[in-house]
């Protein structure tokens, strides 16, 4: 079996050490021979005349689709499947709202949103319920009705701008239907049409799929507040019985975390041999209950890591209970359980294993379905104790900072951002990035790209933002501790150093992108210029699914430069790629920049920020 | 050992490879499959299990297929101890199948192939598999098969002729730029 390839030294050691254990590290290599035309986006089999593919000799497909055509309809796809996703999430999200009982942690912000959208008197249950109610009628309006709510959150300037553009959408699951029903054999072939549709889609993802699941989150659970965390597989207690989470949907894990503290689960679990319950973080939901336990950890016992380390936590035998709700679970896993006698527990059939039972979440009872998974835990912990041995390595940081959100940050920064905006003004910080999105095993490696750009960002005193795996990752290499400001720049190290700051700051899951995008959008309120003015870039180096595509659509329509490390299967049309990477930039202000080398790519992104700083005379 | 085809000064055929123009889509393994497979067809071999001939490795990024050169006194027919490798003194096609003597899975020729191109069979058959030059099809199912034409089944005279006349192009624009430099 072939060597692990990451970042993360201490997850390499303990593959190694387990020769005997199949991850996607190891698979890697045979997938190494990537077909071209698949990388080009030049492939299509949406009919039986096919699959045709645009070669050397065929400039064509059957149909008389061009390379443009095809490249169009499937990153179309792409991106309406990433939508679908995140939409999917907001939706749960807002079920799960609506039918929680007081009290509920994020009251202010409940509050709040209800005075931004007209929500009037009443009490909060009642306030919450139509809260909920407001966001699902927009998800299911018909297309042709604009969505109520993109106008009351999205930073004004750019409401109008996507005014003027006529990509304001309509209901978001209809866009999605939509996107799909055009990207159909013989329906459009108008590549502009289908790259706009992708923009609608992109507001659709951001206001919804990120920006107000965060809100409904942080109403059910608490907003994000500022704290140090254990991060990695030591945050693994064999002493207690541990539930791997995999997904996205903290809302689903509220009423457990509640439960699960009780003092008679605590007996149930004395009874088994355990002290207790603790549910460990895996993949982005991890990252979202660490956002917002950063402060008082409860049953939460710490994010173990991101997409690819799941695998190898299961190699640790340390987990009794795997439960899935959404990506990234691996299809990898099931094997993993099997062999280290993991029980499975799938609540939302998005995420099914193979061998998980099925339990879905119980909107109407959600007491009684965490009493489900807690029994579920307790007979796997008893039956498979007996014949695994824990065996987990010493891995990860104390210390990260975690708890970082819009709110939080402009607490610590003494209840404003104007701190943050004079350091950057006067040149302490030469601006902001965002690293954001997934890992991959591809782009050089597990965390290699994502470590290594974000090393050359801060080395040149620009900041970074991090949300999503990448933030998992970082985490786990000692990027968020205070002590990482050595890495940074003169400049940026001794602000760090003063403020007592990492240089890389941990928003969280990947729908903290949405976080982001109010950090920007604040600033850019308080220097009264639009988005795509500010000295920022972002980066999704190691991006790996068609969720990322459609938060990069969300930062294109921003108006951001958005930096991939692979290019995102466009490469086959010159049009399309010349929209994205290029022409893109007059419209909304936004464009793609693919470097496949992290210097080059910081390299970019300097000079992206430079010219902004340029631009606004600092 | 010369063939005849070669006394009677008539060149002869072989799968060459455009590097520049192979996108590692592996059709070309898949199609030699199903030409080796029963039903004849990608899907049936994929069922059968029939591997392709030509490997297609990654060398970074770039695909590289890889197949037997059916070179002359090959180091894998002199490796053949019981006599199965062979080189059909005819079409210089070097193959272990459809001889008297049945390869015996010594593996002793995919030890002494240079270029990694002899397989073992699957699901453990000690059988050696290579490319045998699809016999009886005109053209080899590999080069029918890819979609960019990054493998010809051309005489390879043809082959470095057209190599040449490219370089030569090359050079003498070369120089041209530089003796304009030069002159200006």
């Amino acid at each position: 079996m072939s060597l692990c390839v990451s970042a993360d030294a201490g997850l390499c050691k303990f593959l190694n050490r387990r020769g005997d254990v199949e991850t996607s590290f190891n698979r890697l290599s045979g997938q190494a021979v990537k077909c071209g035309f698949g990388l080009q986006g030049i492939c299509c089999r949406l009919c039986s005349n096919g699959p045709c593919r645009i070669t050397l000799k065929t400039s064509r497909g059957v149909c008389g689709a061009t390379a443009d055509v095809i490249v169009a309809r499937n990153f179309l796809r792409a991106v309406a499947a990433g939508a679908a996703c995140y939409l999917h999430v907001v939706e749960n999200a807002a079920n799960v709202l609506k039918n929680t009982d007081l009290p509920y942690p994020g009251e202010g912000l409940l509050d709040e949103l209800a005075g931004r959208f007209g929500i009037g008197a009443g009490g909060s249950k009642e306030k919450a319920a139509q809260l909920a109610g407001r966001v699902l009628e927009d998800l299911y309006r018909p297309r042709g009705e604009r969505m109520e709510l993109v106008e009351r959150l999205a930073f004004p300037r750019r409401f109008k701008r996507w005014e003027e553009l006529g990509i304001l959408p309509g209901g978001a699951k209809a866009e999605v239907f939509d996107a799909l029903v055009k990207s159909g054999t013989n329906l459009s072939s108008d590549p502009v049409d289908m790259l706009l549709h992708c923009l609608r889609l992109g507001i659709a993802t951001g206001i919804y799929g990120l920006t107000l699941t965060n809100h409904i989150n942080d109403i059910l659970a608490g907003e994000p507040e500022i704290g140090t965390v254990r991060v990695g597989f030591s945050v693994v207690d064999p002493g207690y019985i541990n539930i791997m989470v995999i997904g996205h949907q903290q809302a689903l894990f509220s009423a457990l975390q509640r439960e699960l503290e009780t003092p008679e689960a605590v007996e149930k679990a004395r009874q088994a041999g355990a002290k207790g319950f603790r549910i460990v973080g895996s993949t982005c939901v991890g990252q979202d209950l660490e956002l917002r336990s950063a402060r008082e950890h409860g049953v939460f016992a710490g994010h173990a890591g991101n997409n690819f380390t799941s695998e190898p936590l299961l190699a640790t035998g340390g987990i009794d209970l795997v439960v899935t709700e959404f990506n990234c679970a691996l299809p990898g896993i099931e094997d993993l359980c099997e062999r280290f006698r993991v029980r499975q527990v799938c609540i939302d059939d998005v995420a099914k294993k193979r061998n998980a039972e099925h339990l879905p979440y119980d909107f109407g009872d959600s007491r009684a379905f965490a009493g489900k998974i807690m029994d579920a835990a307790l007979s796997s912990y008893a039956g498979r104790r007996k014949e695994i041995a824990p065996d987990i390595p010493e891995h990860g940081f104390d210390g990260a900072v975690a708890g970082i959100g819009e709110k939080s940050l402009k607490k610590f920064l003494g209840g404003s951002y104007k701190p943050l905006i004079d350091l950057i003004a006067g040149g302490q910080i030469k601006g902001i990035a965002g690293v954001v999105g997934c890992s991959n095993l591809a782009t050089r490696g597990h965390d290699v790209f994502t470590l290594e750009l974000t090393r050359e960002l801060i080395r040149r005193d620009i900041i970074v933002l991090t949300a999503g795996c990448t933030s998992g990752g970082l985490a786990n290499l000692g990027m968020t501790v205070p002590e990482a400001a050595e890495q940074a720049g003169e400049k940026l190290k001794e602000v760090c150093k003063k403020m007592g700051i990492p240089p890389v700051l941990n928003f969280g899951p990947c729908l903290a992108i949405g976080r982001l995008e109010t950090v920007a959008a604040e600033i850019a309120g308080m220097l009264n210029v639009d988005l795509p003015q500010l000295p920022l870039a972002l980066s999704a180096p190691q991006w790996l699914e068609e969720q990322a595509l459609a938060d990069g659509a969300f930062a294109l329509a921003l108006g951001l430069l958005i930096h991939l490390g692979s290019s995102p299967f466009i490469e086959g049309s010159e049009l399309v790629t010349g929209i994205l990477t290029r022409d893109l930039e007059e419209m909304t202000g936004g464009r793609v920049l693919v470097a496949e080398d992290p210097t080059q790519a910081a390299d970019a992104m300097e000079s992206h920020i430079l010219k902004k700083r340029e631009k606004l005379g600092i | 050992m010369c063939r005849p085809g070669k006394l009677e000064g008539v060149d002869v055929k072989a799968v060459m490879v455009y590097l520049d123009r192979c996108y590692g889509c592996l059709t070309c393994s898949l199609a030699c499959a199903a030409a080796h497979s029963a039903s004849g067809t990608i899907t049936g071999a994929m069922r059968e299990r029939v591997p392709g001939r030509i490997l297609v490795e990654a060398a970074g990024k770039q695909p590289v297929p890889i197949l037997c050169r059916h070179c002359d006194d090959a180091p894998c027919v002199n490796a053949c101890m019981i006599g199965a490798m062979q080189q059909d003194p005819v079409t210089g096609l070097v193959s272990n199948e459809g001889h008297t003597q049945a390869c015996a899975g010594c593996w002793m020729c995919i030890m002494a192939c240079p270029y990694g191109a002899i397989v073992q069979a699957p699901r453990g058959e000690r059988m050696a598999l290579k490319c045998d030059g699809c016999r009886g099809r005109e053209t080899p199912a590999c080069v029918m098969a890819c979609p960019n034409g990054a493998l010809a089944y051309v005489e390879v005279d043809d082959f470095a002729g057209e190599r040449r006349l490219k370089l030569a192009f090359c050079l003498a624009e070369d120089m041209t730029r530089d003796s304009r430099a030069y002159g200006g």
